[in-house]
């Protein structure tokens, strides 16, 4: 870089005002969504979750009120053993096999065993409040929160 | 790099300008019978059309409950091909609640389960694979809830002068509709005119069907009428899916009373759904979105309570071969894809298996005989139809 384009640049602002105008608006806008998200969560520990395969409950539990696993069973592919306060369920639909564990103490829900292809349901993140799923999309397998919304609003 | 900057910053000011510029605003009409005080409109492309006089709301009263301690529970299954969802607002704290309302959910999945099996075209022993399989003239032997269907069906194609018409399988059939969906691409896919003319002529012999009850038993008879199409004789078949989704509505709202649930909904997938009280303010609102775009600026926003409401539209089933788009709802008249810029229809009140069929019908008739029919016939119901 020649000594002239070396001192055109150190009179040059680093910043106009009209730059500083834009780096604000993406700061203010991240910062939107970033309160928006978190703000929204509903952060109430799980209650107990629902599984659904191809849109069908085929398994409840409710931490503390559920009996038993056996009672939450709503489909023969459902398949549940407890032991030490962790109960084990199998989800097997046909060739399709999802194996995922809940706590009944710490009242977390985690997938410990997929067949699927990519297998991307191992890695969601341990369901423990009201505001986390898990999906396997190749199986269909929908783990959610217990509870369920009503805000009176229907879109068509 | 000063300059660079700033150029940068022009381009993309100037491509920001165009972007607007160029963003095309397409104009869309909404005919309704509600009043004006009684809907929103949030979708700035959306224009009323016009106001259909002649509606008169029901009186109803609502039985206030204290509410202080219900909570919601919801349940979701799958019938006739469709999502079931229902949720419902109770004391559920009280003991045994939360077991009588799992054996409410079995009752009604048993029920629908039952309508899937008396009409379904995908059940092989169903009255309507029965009926579609016997010969012409044949009388078959039928459950008591495919009997009240057609009964429901018969009186629906007399009183929509046959713009509701069951038995228009083969034209929906031959467009790549029906429970074996296959889209034509191009023109040359489509069913030829001559073939289609024949296909309706068939279908507009519905009303020659007759239904009777026996001794107990119910029984229905296939018309006598014919048509020969590309050598094969071809007799009557029919499609009940329509009315019988709101028919399972009707009897989903009986077990919500025989359990006394008076909060909450149940939708039969977003064709028929049956509202009780919102446990949160009394009334339900429903907000319908531009069947055009994926925008969540709803068109028409109204409240509903304890009531039905089924819509039809051509936004669902359908698929566009050069720049025309074919739908799965038929025109009787034609015998086509109905083309009458008709986009959605909605009716809110009265029973959902009739909702279910006027829906139909309103999507055919086009907008001028539309209001009329709405005018004549629907004062007891909010209706709500979206125009290109």
């Amino acid at each position: 870089m020649s000594l002239k384009k070396i001192e055109q640049v150190k009179k040059d602002k680093g910043f106009k005002i009209f730059d500083l105008i834009i780096y604000g608006v993406i700061a203010l806008t991240v910062a939107v969504l970033f309160i928006v998200i978190f703000a929204t969560r509903n952060s109430d520990p799980l209650t107990g979750i629902k599984v659904y395969v191809n849109s069908e409950l085929v398994f409840e539990y409710e931490f503390d009120v559920t009996a038993s696993a056996d009672d939450g069973i709503k489909s023969a592919i459902v398949q549940a053993e407890e032991e030490s306060g962790i109960i084990k369920v199998t989800v097997t639909d046909g060739d399709e096999k999802n194996v995922f564990e809940i706590d009944k103490k710490q009242k977390t829900v985690k997938m410990v065993e997929a067949n699927c292809k990519g297998k991307q349901c191992l890695y969601f993140p341990v369901m423990n409040d009201n505001s986390d799923f898990i999906y396997c999309s190749p199986h269909r397998v929908r783990i959610e929160p217990f509870i369920t919304r009503d805000d009176g609003l229907i879109i068509m | 790099m000063k300059h660079f900057k700033r150029l940068f910053l022009a381009l993309a000011c100037f491509t920001l300008i165009l972007c607007a510029g160029c963003k095309t605003e397409t104009t869309y009409y909404f005919y309704t019978n509600v009043p004006s005080d009684g809907f929103e409109v949030a979708d700035k492309n959306f224009v009323l059309g016009g106001i259909i006089e002649g509606y008169t709301p029901p009186e109803v009263e609502y039985p206030e409950e204290d509410v202080s301690n219900y909570t919601t529970m919801g349940y979701r299954f799958t019938a006739m091909l469709t999502d079931i969802n229902l949720n419902v607002s109770y004391d559920f704290s009280k003991e045994g609640e939360k077991s009588r309302f799992s054996e409410f959910c079995r009752k009604i999945v048993d029920e629908m389960k039952r309508f899937d099996n008396a009409i379904s075209t995908a059940v092989t022993y169903s009255d309507i694979n029965k009926f579609n399989t016997a010969a012409a003239g044949d009388t078959i032997e039928i459950t008591r809830t495919g009997y009240e269907i057609l009964e429901i069906a018969k009186n629906l194609y007399s009183e929509t002068e046959g713009y509701y018409n069951p038995a228009l399988y083969y034209n929906i059939h031959a467009y790549g509709f029906g429970a074996a969906q296959s889209y034509p691409e191009k023109l040359s896919d489509l069913p030829k005119d001559e073939d289609v003319a024949k296909y309706t002529d068939l279908a507009n012999h519905f009303a020659d069907l007759t239904v009777y009850t026996e001794e107990g038993k119910y029984y229905v008879t296939k018309p006598e009428y014919t048509v020969n199409v590309g050598g094969e004789t071809l007799s009557m078949k029919i499609d009940l899916g329509g009315i019988g989704k709101g028919y399972a509505v009707d009897r989903a709202e009986e077990i919500f009373d025989e359990y006394g649930y008076n909060y909450g909904y149940f939708n039969f997938g977003f064709s028929s759904m049956m509202f009780k009280s919102f446990v949160n303010g009394g009334a339900y609102t429903v907000a319908f979105k531009n069947p055009r775009t994926l925008a969540n600026d709803y068109y028409f926003t109204t409240p509903v309570r304890n009531t039905k409401l089924s819509t039809s539209g051509d936004n669902n089933q359908y698929y566009i071969i050069d720049g025309t788009r074919y739908c799965h709802i038929i025109d009787p008249t034609t015998g086509k894809p109905v083309q009458t810029g008709i986009m959605s229809v909605s009716v809110v009140g009265g029973s959902a298996a009739e909702d279910d069929a006027y829906t139909t019908a309103i999507m055919a008739m086009g907008k001028e005989k539309a209001q009329e029919f709405i005018k004549d016939k629907l004062s007891d119901r909010k209706v709500v139809f979206a125009c290109e």
